[in-house]
């Protein structure tokens, strides 16, 4: 039998010998990489199967295209290749040079590399890169630094879609690509190869990956951009490394911040947190806009929403300055077109802005008169006899029937606070009006379930975050041929005119040109409203300040390519 | 001889209700609402895209020949790949099991250990200041919403003090350090644990206080207790030797299938602390309708409870004579 004060001593020597482990090497040992925290773990460093942002988050260091976004102008740029290719019209191809670059085993980055990379998307059809390189018909290699890409038929998105793909390394891709054919299901073989040290051409490469706990990049000593100067700023990367460690909420993560463990948290901050970090003096915020859009969107296919008097009511009733100012907290933009404001070059201002800059009373009875007009009554109407806006009850169709109740899905509070309160406030508004709304939040995976592949929904509040600057998604969401199960066009929207100029559009090689059928679509959209788009919230990122700066601000935040390179370490 | 027919017959009804939680899971999750593919496509992807995503994880083909796959494909070992890792099921598995079992384990016991230790004490003292404060503190402490009592105890612990690390299960400073070794990794996974660790404990160690009292209570009024207090024994003796093992008996049914249900992680403790086990990757298998990992965990699950449960009603026969098979 071991004494009980011996058996004191030991455990309580072991419990503070733990102590002493566990904080001392966290002090004296922190090593100078720059520290990120993630919401969550990356699932996979096979470029062809990730899904999730996490893992772009990864990817997007490792792996580069050959043209990229100026961070100010956020004009295409030469990246990998040398300069912008140019169209030739007449044997409708471009022809892309090359810069000197490596790939991260000291591999020349060749022709050979991205004529690879196209024909393998193109023979595996991959279902994330196959759409915009399906139109290309043929990749030739002209010599170990010039390909020449021929296009099927002229399309617009080539340049920002096509060529910002990530390139791949033929010598490390081959043989996976060469098993995977002989494979019963060669698509899902590319996609089930485990990658456990890629080779890359990006700022960083893969380290370490500790799963669970943390991955870790270090500086690519081959990277082709280091110490050249790019779109005025020379490039590092001046970190010797990307340390990314997962957390599984918020609230941790920040106080992680809070506490230095990490140097960036890399999601947007909700307002929640905003009172106590701004009080931090070794914390930064940026603010960033945002090419997202929030929005309501409708089934087209059924009553009462197939009414488009209706859906301009709705617009009209709904107030976005509110939704900005009191859920939002002020950090967003109103959404006045289908295209966020921050694409400046793409945005058109609508003749119609629904509403905007009127009182509740204002819109009420702009609403009213917009259904009366189209036939709708109430058994207590939303304007009494003075003109004056009243609590409306019982709203009929133009048939005179009353109408059915209809419910508006939005995601679940603990997934996006944000647009589920939206749904309740834009609810109350439509009942305060007489229409017998009512808002369900839903697990995302069943909404997304229940309104592309069953379509079985009245109307939804949903988003797309990091919208491509090139707005050739208006013709995907929008387009009729899109309005299948499991098809883009969710709304069931169908207008001749429309599909008319968004193939137009698509095929117009002058930017210039192309921007004027973009406009006039989104003038189309705004009248037509098979959506309604709400706001676009700020991106708003939070950083320590004592160890790292240098952060770029673009559309989209820090969390951009250009910060990677240019972040350098602050020197005691 | 009746030992092993009582065996033989209970192997036999766990593996009847194995398959039939075979079945019951697959038909659950094809029936449950949400579509694998929607989550992995994006936004601007075909539809083209999404029928040859859907007919190369093979649900595209008739439900009852993904069954018929899906059974032959268990009996030879095969869980299939997880949609999103696109990694073989089996081996996420087994590289997040052990964290699981780990803390999980380890808070079970502990919590068992304290829990009839202070359940055998408050009985002992009913009535006592000793026995309200424990029995209050106990109802008090289970009755917590966990992620909020997390959330204190890293505030308190991890922030304001300092004392352990906010969240994960290792340290890179450490795991990258290539001068660390064996025992400092195990120190760190243990620094790492206590937060969680304690946790657990504040939740669950009042559940098993209270089954101990309440169990001891009952003990204390049989007759053999009033026999050993005839016989002039010390107190002590009796509350240690005659009535706690025998008022322990339900706790050790409550102990083992806690035990076994520990597999599964507490899908909110391991999302707090981000501790790498298995109730996070069932969480994320769950809502993006990653059949294959969501089948597999809650297959292991099922085995683990089935097994737990016979070794328990094993473990009672032997604890407590008067029970025969």
């Amino acid at each position: 039998m071991i004494p009980k004060k011996k058996k004191a001593v030991f455990f309580t020597v072991f419990f503070l010998g733990c102590l002493w482990t566990g904080v001392g090497f966290g002090a004296s040992k922190r090593a100078a990489y720059l520290k990120v925290g993630l919401f969550a773990e990356p699932k996979t460093l096979n470029i062809w199967l990730a899904s999730d942002r996490w893992s772009f988050s990864v990817l997007s260091k490792i792996y580069q295209g050959l043209v990229t976004r100026d961070p100010e102008t956020l004009e295409l740029i030469p990246w990998l290749a040398e300069t912008l290719p140019v169209y030739d019209p007449q044997t409708l191809s471009y022809t892309v040079t090359l810069r000197d670059a490596e790939w991260s085993d000291g591999s020349p980055v060749t022709a050979e590399d991205v004529a690879f990379t196209g024909n393998l998307i193109k023979e595996f059809k991959i279902p994330r890169h196959y759409w915009r390189w399906n139109f290309v018909k043929a990749i030739q290699v002209k010599d170990a630094k010039t390909v020449r890409f021929v296009l099927e038929k002229p399309m617009a998105i080539f340049l920002s879609r096509t060529l910002t793909t990530p390139i791949v390394s033929k010598k490390e891709w081959e043989a996976v690509a060469q098993r995977a054919r002989k494979a019963g299901k060669p698509l899902t073989a590319l996609m089930n190869h485990k990658i456990k040290n890629p080779i890359g051409n990006g700022p960083f490469v893969l380290k370490t990956w500790k799963q669970g706990a943390y991955l870790l990049l270090t500086k690519n000593p081959h990277f082709f951009g280091k110490g050249l100067k790019i779109a005025g700023h020379v490039l590092g990367p001046h970190v010797d490394g990307v340390l990314f460690k997962f957390y599984g909420t918020s609230d941790a993560a920040i106080l992680a911040l809070k506490k230095g463990d990490i140097d960036m948290y890399w999601w947007s901050v909700q307002a929640g947190y905003l009172g106590d970090l701004k009080k931090n003096p070794k914390i930064t915020l940026f603010r960033n806009e945002r090419s997202a859009m929030y929005y309501m969107g409708f089934n087209l296919r059924k009553p009462p929403f197939n009414d488009v008097a209706l859906r301009q009511a709705v617009a009209t009733l709904i107030d976005k300055d509110f939704i900005i100012t009191r859920i939002l907290q002020g950090d967003g933009e109103r959404m006045d077109s289908v295209v966020p404001k921050g694409n400046k070059f793409y945005y058109c201002r609508p003749d119609t802005l629904w509403g905007a800059g009127l009182s509740r009373e204002q819109r009420v009875k702009a609403a009213y008169k917009r259904l009366v007009e189209a036939g709708y009554s109430w058994k207590v109407p939303p304007v009494d006899e003075s003109g004056k806006g009243v609590r409306a009850k019982e709203i009929r169709l133009p048939g005179g029937a009353p109408m059915g109740p209809f419910t508006i899905l939005t995601p679940p509070a603990d997934y996006d606070p944000l647009r589920a309160m939206s749904g309740t406030i834009i609810q109350e508004w439509l009942r305060a009006f007489g229409m017998p709304a009512s808002a369900k939040p839903m697990a995302f995976g069943s909404l997304l379930d229940q309104v592309k592949v069953r379509r079985d929904f009245d109307a939804f509040i949903l988003a797309y975050g990091k919208l491509s600057l090139d707005p050739d998604w208006i013709r995907a969401f929008f387009h009729s041929k899109n309005d299948k199960v499991r098809g883009r066009n969710m709304s069931g929207y169908h207008n001749p005119e429309f599909d008319r100029i968004a193939d137009l559009s698509a095929a117009t090689m002058d930017k210039k040109a192309r921007r004027k059928l973009i406009c006039d679509m989104q003038k189309i959209l705004m009248k037509d409203l098979p959506y309604i788009p709400l706001y676009t919230p700020k991106m708003i990122e939070a950083v320590r300040n004592d160890r790292f700066s240098g952060w770029v601000n673009t559309l989209e935040g820090i969390g951009n390519i250009w910060s990677f390179c240019l972040v350098k370490p602050i020197r005691p | 001889m009746e030992l092993w027919r009582y065996l033989w017959r209970r192997f036999i009804q766990i593996g009847i209700t194995f398959f039939v939680i075979l079945t019951i899971l697959f038909v659950l999750f094809r029936i449950a609402p949400g579509d694998p593919v929607t989550r992995m496509i994006g936004p601007e992807m075909t539809t083209e895209d999404a029928v040859r995503l859907i007919s190369q994880l093979g649900l595209d083909r008739p439900l009852w020949i993904q069954y018929l796959y899906y059974v032959r494909n268990f009996f030879t070992g095969n869980f299939g790949y997880s949609f999103h890792y696109g990694q073989p099921v089996i081996e996420i598995i087994w590289d997040r099991l052990p964290n699981t079992v780990l803390l999980f384990t380890s808070s079970v016991i502990l919590s068992a250990v304290v829990g009839v230790f202070l359940g055998k004490i408050a009985a002992w003292r009913k009535g006592k200041r000793s026995d309200t404060l424990m029995t209050l503190g106990a109802l008090v402490t289970h009755t917590v919403f966990l992620p909020w009592m997390a959330l204190i105890l890293i505030w308190i612990f991890a922030y304001r003090f300092g004392w352990f690390p906010i969240n994960g299960m290792i340290s890179e400073e450490i795991w990258l350090d290539p001068s660390a070794g064996l025992w400092i990794k195990a120190l760190d996974v243990f620094h790492h644990m206590v937060l969680p660790l304690l946790t657990l404990f504040l939740i669950y160690f009042g559940s098993y206080l209270l089954i101990m009292r309440s169990a001891m209570l009952e003990t204390l009024k049989e007759d053999y207790i009033l026999t050993a207090r005839a016989k002039g024994l010390k107190e002590k003796v009796i509350r240690n030797h005659h009535a706690a093992p025998n008022a322990a008996l339900p706790v050790v049914t409550s102990v083992g299938l806690s035990l076994a249900f520990s597999i599964n992680g507490g899908a909110l403790t391991e999302t707090v602390f981000s501790w790498p086990g298995i109730g996070r990757e069932l969480v994320f298998s769950v809502s993006n309708n990653d059949y294959p990992l969501a089948q597999a965990a809650f297959l292991l699950i099922s085995a683990v409870v089935l097994v737990s449960n016979l070794v328990v009603d094993l473990l009672y026969a032997y604890l407590d004579p008067r029970i025969r098979y």
